[in-house]
């Protein structure tokens, strides 16, 4: 029942279980590197402005922001949702995969989830904020208030964001956490420090791995996998109805869950093939993230990358086909033509057009134009999230009413201090914490060593 | 105290046909201790375990809890209309959707780190704390009435399946 056959080669190098445990452990002991101390400062001091950027929200208002009546949404819900899609990388990576017992994901899964758990932290960090009054956070609550009670409204997708955001984190992090608790239990035993024979002891939840033990666990991560699987779905598919239930032009239409969560996941892939390639290069795991594994997430790519494409043709088809002038106008006028071309074309280009020069060998051989691609991807996905934000709100149905948007210095703030989140968390995750699920890649080390790899038969 | 044989392996199809050759036999194999899961042990060993039954009794209470609560907010406590919709309405069905998920999580993660007994902090005590790198060892009780042919014989059939080393502990681990 949980057995399945690998198609290739997933580890180099003819590993014995003993290497494996070494070389993902080895950077952990070694020295802390410079590289890391350089990250850390940029990505501590673009926190701080983060800080100042939540102070100044915080302190003054949203009036601190460049919104205004018209553009009521500004980079705070472009970089939520930006956020959330990077966010379902690990739960799409590492559960889909999973269900689908595939296997390369072993040596990648690990890193796409705690990916996936910095991003949804930096995502929540905006709606959050959004609200103004922070203080008042816990109202989107259910409690025994003494308004009435007066309830939440349960059917504003407001509220399904909140209750799908808290749920996606919840579930991605514990899946996470139990799937690292016998790595830890591997530090713990082979660490000479005892600092750290303490720390991660604490981590390791008194884990031994006995026959019962393993089949608990496998138990549990399958049950908790196939749990969060239909998140994938959801929480973008709620998160695409904080548009899709309006009335504005550009939001107001039926494709917009399955884009959002094609979105969502090719955004997601985007930054894990951009963050595998740094963690490969910088740990000279190229043993276990392969050449082979990169050129399957490309692949992966160049699928999503055409329907995104397709997705954004079937919007221009509908705004024509429904004769409505408004969306008409929007897709044709503001969009395509007019003021906001420049942030359309950028979507377009990054999303639908680049990806698909991976339909060439070369180029998904060449890891440095691999790498560049997929910042293009992370781009045209924020471009993307800009154009129905933005352009949607700033032209809507009264002319008298239209007003332009750009962001302060403050918005900026906000963002920057969220990247730097994310960074500062990644940076962390790759000092402290295996990158490379241990015991699932010795699970698959025998069986495939003596299988020929799928990118050779090519 | 008890003592118990334990037979440590490099690799883990030496362990599974040892387990087969232990078993023909009548030698009780009590346990395996493994750094990554085998998946066929948990046959020969008969172990089961009652988790996904669990998780769906979560996943079903968690549901109907909390359609009882939109529907008791909604429609009995606070009455109040939105957007001319009916009080008690199909879109209740994102809500008890995802928090069936999350009440389902929750709970089978605590079920799960209940029964192994699992805790922040807990000591662990392992027979051979290399199996957690890169041995495989099956344990073997030592009971005090086996005589010393039954011990000769378990190491014997131990060794031919391969085993590297052949130990034993008084670590008394929770199973």
């Amino acid at each position: 029942m949980y057995n399945t056959r690998v198609r290739g080669i997933l580890i180099k190098g003819d590993k014995t279980y003993s290497e494996v445990t070494r070389d993902v452990l080895r950077p952990m002991d070694a020295p802390m590197p410079k590289w890391w101390y350089i990250t850390a400062f940029i990505a501590i001091s673009a926190m701080i402005w983060g800080v100042w950027g939540f102070y100044n929200t915080i302190t003054t208002g949203i009036g601190t922001w460049g919104l205004n009546n018209n553009v009521a949404w500004g980079w705070a819900i472009i970089n939520f949702v930006w956020w959330i899609g990077i966010g379902h990388a690990g739960t799409a990576f590492s559960i889909f995969l999973l269900i689908l017992r595939q296997k390369w994901r072993t040596s990648i899964n690990r890193a796409a989830e705690a990916m996936t758990i910095f991003a949804v932290m930096a995502a929540g960090l905006f709606p959050l904020i959004h609200m103004g009054r922070i203080w008042d956070g816990f109202f989107i609550f259910p409690y025994w208030n003494t308004r009435g009670p007066l309830w939440d409204n349960f059917n504003s997708p407001l509220f399904w964001d909140v209750v799908a955001i808290s749920t996606y984190f919840t579930a991605s992090f514990t899946f996470w956490y139990i799937g690292m608790i016998p790595d830890f239990a591997t530090i713990r035993e082979t660490t000479v420090s005892k600092m750290k024979k303490k720390i991660y002891g604490i981590m390791a939840f008194g884990w031994i791995g006995n026959a019962k033990s393993w089949l608990r666990f496998e138990t549990a991560a399958l049950l908790l996998g196939g749990l969060a699987a239909p998140l994938v779905v959801s929480v973008h598919s709620i998160v695409s109805m904080d548009f899709a239930v309006s009335v504005i032009p550009g939001w107001h239409t039926t494709i917009f869950p399955p884009y959002f969560v094609i979105g969502a996941i090719f955004s997601g892939f985007g930054m894990v093939l951009t963050l595998m390639i740094v963690l490969r290069k910088l740990y000279k795991f190229n043993d276990y993230v392969t050449d082979g594994h990169l050129d399957a997430i490309t692949r992966i790519l160049t699928f999503i990358s055409l329907i995104m494409g397709s997705a954004y043709l079937i919007e221009l088809f509908t705004a024509w086909y429904s004769g409505n002038e408004y969306e008409l106008f929007t897709f044709m006028k503001n969009r395509v033509t007019g003021e906001y071309t420049f942030a359309y074309w950028t979507m377009l280009i990054c999303n639908a057009i680049i990806p698909q020069f991976f339909w060439f060998k070369k180029i998904r051989k060449n890891i440095t134009i691999v790498f560049i691609i997929s910042l293009f991807i992370n781009l045209g996905m924020w471009f993307e999230r800009y154009v129905i934000v933005v352009t949607s709100l700033s032209r809507d149905f009264l002319p008298a009413t239209w007003a332009t948007y750009s962001p302060t210095w403050t918005e900026m703030a906000v963002f920057s201090g969220t990247l730097g989140l994310f960074v500062f968390g990644v940076i962390a995750f790759f000092r402290w914490v295996p990158t490379i699920a241990i015991s699932e890649v010795k699970s698959v080390l025998k069986e495939t060593t003596t299988l020929k790899s799928f990118t050779d038969e090519d | 105290m008890k003592t118990n044989i334990l037979g440590v392996y490099d690799d883990e199809n030496d362990v599974m046909h040892a387990i087969d050759k232990l078993q023909e036999g009548g030698i009780k194999v009590k346990d395996v201790f493994s750094p990554f899961p085998l998946h066929h042990i948990w046959d020969k060993l008969n172990l089961t375990t009652r988790l996904p039954f669990a998780t769906f009794i979560y996943g079903a209470v968690g549901g109907i809890a909390t359609f009882a609560l939109l529907y008791w907010t909604s429609v009995i406590n606070y009455p109040l209309k939105f957007g001319g919709k009916p009080l008690n309405t199909l879109s209740f069905i994102i809500i008890m959707f995802v928090l069936t998920i999350l009440i389902g999580t929750v709970f089978t993660a605590l079920t799960f780190f209940i029964r192994q007994k699992l805790y922040p902090g807990k000591e662990a005590t392992l027979p051979d704390v290399r199996t957690v790198d890169d041995k495989f060892v099956i344990v073997i009780e030592k009971d005090e009435d086996m005589d010393s042919a039954e011990l000769t014989k378990i190491k014997s059939v131990l060794i031919e399946t391969g085993a590297v080393e052949i130990n034993e502990s008084d670590v008394d681990y929770e199973a």
